[in-house]
């Protein structure tokens, strides 16, 4: 592939910085990517401040973990997300804590890690073009629930119709995007 | 052999997001340790959510932010590596010969007790586990049966070991299964002659000796 920097894959990029420390791809990958999380983590109720600290450690955690990205079985941009999804958690969990439990110690209580999620590009290719063929109504679902972190509760009382039919149309989507996914998998095994 | 009772999208929506309490997360954890199926959908959860994040429209950073990330990058790393898996915890006695799943590997297993002949309790604890939940491991010893009863609050049970049956289906290894307030006559049954061993997870304040002590009564073997 050419190395031009406006098209070069975010996997190239993470390759690269696992190769040779290569700042002028985290300058790109930050440049591309640290603005979206940023806008992600705000549409889920962080304040500007928090989500821009976020995009910085989620992105800080790209350079330092990327040894352990491998270009060949996973897709960036999934991984990439994860690491922000587990920082937002995190944050959270936090943030509750000092609330609730100010003495309380925190430790490990068997989350599966980031990495162990693993989504090879060639499925991220294909639910990527799925998600835009889903009906309607089920894309309300999956965007109420990705970018709002809406419970399946909250999203039936903000669309004003029954759980149950939350659940199902959440149930259809996912059969769709798995059986698709399926047909392609590579079945990637943590 | 592979899980048939799994936990529903909403639930596993929930542990995707963060959003459980620490009983229920540690219950799916361990059936997404035995299911395939379960770890799939989450993989999907992962791979829209990585989709979305691509087609998002970017907020701006503030001005130095490029400048603040080059720097960080030189910084060096304070602490070693973090993100290493919690060490295991040390395993009480009386597991030895049962197979955990990791998720269990590296929870804090109290001291086991007797709640009734043939059946044991070990609770299990959970940092910032709300007071009135309670999540341990039970054990009940092949042959028992559990005569009908009813459930306050949600109630999770994550088999580990050996099987029962109720009205519900056959549960072995891996399945996940929920109780609340309508399944008001439950009366689940040990099959087989292996001793049952699951993961519980209640919701709800109850005291397991007020409904376990009185409810088990051992059956004759067939
Ligand atoms: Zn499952
Ligand atoms: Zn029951």
């Amino acid at each position: 592939p050419d190395s031009k920097n406006c098209a070069e894959t975010p996997e190239a990029l993470i390759t690269r910085i696992a190769g040779t420390r290569d700042r002028a791809a985290y300058a790109t990958l930050f440049t591309r990517f640290a603005p979206r999380i940023k806008a992600f983590v705000m549409g889920q109720g962080m304040t500007a401040q928090e989500a821009e600290d976020l995009a910085q450690e989620a992105l800080l955690n790209v350079w330092r973990k990327a040894h352990m990205f491998d270009a060949s079985k996973a897709s960036a941009v999934t991984w990439i997300y994860s690491i922000a999804r587990n920082l937002r958690i995190d944050a959270a969990r936090k943030a509750k804590r000092v609330r609730e439990l100010p003495e309380d110690l925190w430790q490990g209580d068997g989350d599966k890690a980031a990495d162990e999620q693993i989504v090879d590009t060639q499925s991220a290719q294909i639910i990527k073009k799925m998600l835009d063929a889903l009906p309607p109504e089920q894309k309300d679902i999956l965007r109420l629930s990705f970018y709002e972190d809406l419970s399946q509760s909250d999203i039936a009382k903000t669309l004003s119709i029954p759980l149950g039919t939350v659940k199902s149309r959440l149930r259809l989507a996912m059969t769709r995007l798995r059986t698709a996914m399926d047909g392609k998998s590579t079945g990637v095994k943590s | 052999m592979s899980a048939i009772h799994h936990p529903g999208e909403d639930l596993l929506w929930d542990y995707f997001r963060g959003a459980l309490a620490p009983g229920l997360r540690l219950s799916v954890s361990t059936h997404l340790d035995l299911c395939p199926q379960c770890r799939d959908d989450l993989r999907v959860f992962t791979a829209i959510g990585g989709a979305l994040l691509e087609t998002t429209e970017g907020v701006a950073m503030s001005d130095n932010a490029l400048d603040l990330a080059l720097a960080r990058i030189e910084r060096p790393v304070d602490l070693p590596e973090v993100s290493d898996a919690p060490a295991p915890a040390r395993r009480p006695a009386f597991l030895e010969g049962f197979e955990l799943p990791p998720s269990l590997q590296s929870a804090e297993i109290r001291g086991r007790y007797f709640v009734a002949p043939g059946v044991w309790m070990a609770p299990i604890a959970l940092p910032g586990e709300p007071r009135a939940a309670k999540t341990y491991l039970m054990c009940v010893k092949a042959g028992m049966e559990m005569p009908e009863h009813t459930h306050r609050g949600r109630e999770i049970t994550v088999m580990l070991q050996g099987q029962y049956r109720d009205h519900k289906g056959l549960y072995q290894r891996g399945d996940f299964t929920q109780c609340d307030e309508a399944d008001d006559r439950h009366m689940p049954v040990m099959m087989g002659d292996v001793d049952c061993l699951c993961l519980v997870a209640q919701e709800a304040a109850i005291i397991p000796k007020t409904w376990l002590g009185w409810l088990l009564k051992p059956i004759a073997r067939i």
